[in-house]
C-alpha cells in the first residue's frame, strides 16, 4: 500500500506521447487506465510502439507530453528503489544475466530491498533466498536453480525471468512479447501458472503480444496498438470474445 | 569512379610512397642486412646453457613482475572503467576517467619503469610498478568499453528491480563481461612477461639486464639462451591461457 496512494487505478497514462531523438511519434497521445488485479494484454503488428509504451508504463523511457502515474504516484517523482516496489518490467529478451544460474538471477528481484557489502559477495539473506526457490517452485523449475542460465531452454528462461520479477514484489508486472517465442503448450502452461502466481500475490499483469490465442488465455481486457495510437473501439474485453484481430 | 574503389587505391599509392620513404625499396641496403641477419644466427648457434641459473633467477623475478604488476593493474582499471562506463555516470565524470585512462596508456611502458626507477630506486619494484601502470591504462579502457556493451535489456530488466549501481556492476558487468574480462587478463599477462624482459635495460629489473650485459659483450651464444628461455616461459603462458579458457570459458560460448 502506498501513502499517498489511489487504490482504484494500478496505472494511468494520460495524453502521452512519444519520440526517439525528436523524430516521428512513436506513440500519439495514448491515455489508458488499467484496474489493479486486472490482466491486460497490448496487441498489435511489430513496430507500431508495443515495447515503447510498455517502456514508458515502467518508467524507463521518459514521455515528451503527458504523465504515467502508478496507484496515483507519478512514475518519474519516484526514486527507483520506490518505484521498483511498484513496477516490474521483463524485457522481450527476458534481460536474465547467462552466467548467473537460475536462482542468482531470482535473487536479484530482490536487489531494490537490499543494501550493504554482504549482498555484494554474492551474500543474500536466508529469507530472500527461500523466496527466491519458493518462486522458482511456482514456475516448475525449482530443480534448475543451479543451473547456469545459458543451459536453459527457452521455456525456462521465461519462468526464471518471472520469478525474478515475482521476487522483487511490485504491484504491477509488465512483460514485452512474453511467451511469444513458445510453442502454445509450453506458453499456456507458463501462462497458466503466472496468473495463478498473480492472483495469489495481487499483481497487476500488463503484457504485449502478438498471438491471439495467448491473449485469450492470459488477458482480462486487451488494448490495440496501431501507428503507435490506441485502435478506437478495441478497449475492453470484446476482442477477445468476438475472435482473431485482423493483421496481428 | 565509385568511392569503394577509389579508397582502396589510394591507401595502396600512400602505403607504397610510406615503404619508399622508410627505405623498403633499397634493395642493396636490404640485401646487406640479410647478411647480416645471417652472421648474427650463426653466431647465437649453439645457445649456451651455462648461464641458466643465473638467467632462471632473472626469469623467475619478471614473472613475479609481471603477475604482480598485472593483478595490481586489474585491481585499479576496475574502478577507473566503472566510471568510465557512460550507462552508470554523467559524461563528465566519465570524460575525467577516459581522459585518466587515455593519459596512462599515451606513456609507454619502458617510460613508466623509469619514472618508477626515479621514484623507488632500481629492481623489481619499480618494474612492478611500471607494468601496473600500463596495464591500468589499457585494460580501464577495454573494461569500459566492454561494460558499455552490455546489453541494455539486462540493464533495464535489473534496473528495474531497483538494484543501486554498485549492485548492476556486481551482478550484471562482472558476470556478462566474465569472458572477456579473463580473456583481456590473460592477453595483458601473456604481454606483460614478454615486455618486463626489456625493462632490466632502464634498471628495473629481470631478465633485462642479463640481456643487456650480452648484448653489449657481443656474447650472443649467451643472448639466445635468454632468448629461448622467454620463448619457453610465453609458451607455457600460452598453454596456460588456453587451458584456463577452456576450464572456465568453453561452456559458456556453447549456448
Amino acid at each position: 500500500m502506498t501513502p499517498n496512494g489511489n487504490e482504484t487505478v494500478a496505472v494511468q497514462a494520460d495524453q502521452v506521447w512519444f519520440s526517439y531523438r525528436n523524430h516521428d511519434w512513436v506513440l500519439k497521445n495514448i491515455s489508458l487506465s488499467i484496474p489493479p488485479g486486472k490482466h491486460t494484454v497490448i496487441m498489435g503488428p511489430s513496430g507500431m510502439g508495443k515495447t515503447t509504451l510498455l517502456r514508458v508504463l515502467a518508467g524507463i523511457a521518459r514521455p515528451g507530453k503527458g504523465h504515467v502515474t502508478v496507484f496515483g504516484q507519478s512514475i518519474h517523482a519516484l526514486d527507483p528503489r520506490e518505484l521498483s516496489s511498484l513496477v516490474g518490467y521483463i524485457p522481450q529478451q527476458l534481460g536474465l544475466v547467462r552466467n548467473l544460474t537460475a536462482l542468482e538471477n531470482v535473487l536479484m528481484g530482490a536487489l531494490g530491498r537490499l543494501f550493504g557489502g554482504k549482498t555484494l559477495l554474492g551474500l543474500f539473506p536466508r529469507q530472500e533466498a527461500e523466496k527466491a526457490q519458493e518462486a522458482l517452485d511456482m514456475m516448475g523449475i525449482a530443480h534448475k536453480a543451479a543451473e547456469p542460465v545459458f543451459c536453459l531452454s527457452g521455456g525456462e528462461r521465461q519462468r526464471v525471468a518471472i520469478a525474478r520479477t515475482l521476487l522483487q514484489q511490485p504491484r504491477v508486472v509488465l512483460a514485452d512479447e512474453f511467451a511469444s517465442d513458445l510453442d502454445l503448450a509450453l506458453a499456456s502452461e507458463i501462462l497458466g501458472r503466472i496468473r495463478r502466481a498473480a492472483e495469489r500475490e495481487n499483481i497487476t499483469f500488463i503484457m504485449s503480444m502478438h498471438r491471439i490465442g495467448l491473449a485469450r488465455l492470459f488477458g482480462d481486457d486487451v488494448l490495440a496498438l496501431r501507428n503507435g495510437a490506441i485502435v478506437p473501439g478495441f478497449i475492453g474485453n470484446e476482442i477477445l470474445e468476438t475472435g482473431p484481430m485482423e493483421a496481428t | 569512379m565509385r568511392s569503394t574503389t577509389l579508397l582502396p587505391l589510394a591507401m595502396s599509392i600512400f602505403l607504397l610512397a610510406v615503404l619508399a620513404h622508410l627505405g623498403f625499396f633499397d634493395w642493396q641496403r636490404l640485401a646487406r642486412g640479410w647478411r647480416n641477419l645471417g652472421i648474427l644466427g650463426s653466431e647465437m648457434i649453439p645457445p649456451d646453457m651455462a648461464i641458466l641459473p643465473t638467467a632462471g633467477a632473472a626469469l623467475w623475478e619478471t614473472v613475479e613482475m609481471s603477475f604482480a604488476g598485472t593483478l595490481l593493474g586489474l585491481l585499479a582499471s576496475l574502478p577507473l572503467s566503472i566510471f568510465g562506463t557512460r550507462r552508470l555516470f554523467s559524461s563528465w565524470i566519465t570524460g575525467v576517467a577516459r581522459f585518466a585512462a587515455a593519459g596512462i596508456r599515451t606513456i609507454p611502458v619502458l617510460l613508466w619503469a623509469i619514472i618508477f626507477v626515479i621514484l623507488f630506486g632500481l629492481g623489481p619494484l619499480a618494474g612492478t610498478f611500471g607494468i601496473a601502470a600500463y596495464t591500468v591504462g589499457y585494460l580501464a579502457k577495454i573494461y569500459a568499453d566492454l561494460f558499455e556493451g552490455t546489453d541494455p535489456e539486462i540493464l533495464e530488466a535489473v534496473g528495474s528491480t531497483g538494484a543501486s549501481r554498485l549492485q548492476i556492476v556486481r551482478f550484471v558487468f562482472l558476470p556478462e563481461g566474465a569472458n572477456a574480462i579473463l580473456t583481456q587478463l590473460l592477453f595483458m599477462l601473456e604481454y606483460n612477461i614478454r615486455a618486463s624482459s626489456i625493462l632490466g635495460f632502464v634498471g628495473a629489473g629481470g631478465l633485462g639486464f642479463v640481456m643487456q650485459v650480452y648484448l653489449q659483450t657481443l656474447d650472443y651464444r649467451r643472448l639466445a639462451s635468454v632468448l629461448l628461455l622467454i620463448l619457453v616461459i610465453v609458451l607455457f603462458m600460452d598453454g596456460m591461457s588456453a587451458w584456463i579458457r577452456k576450464r572456465y570459458l568453453l561452456s559458456a560460448q556453447v549456448s
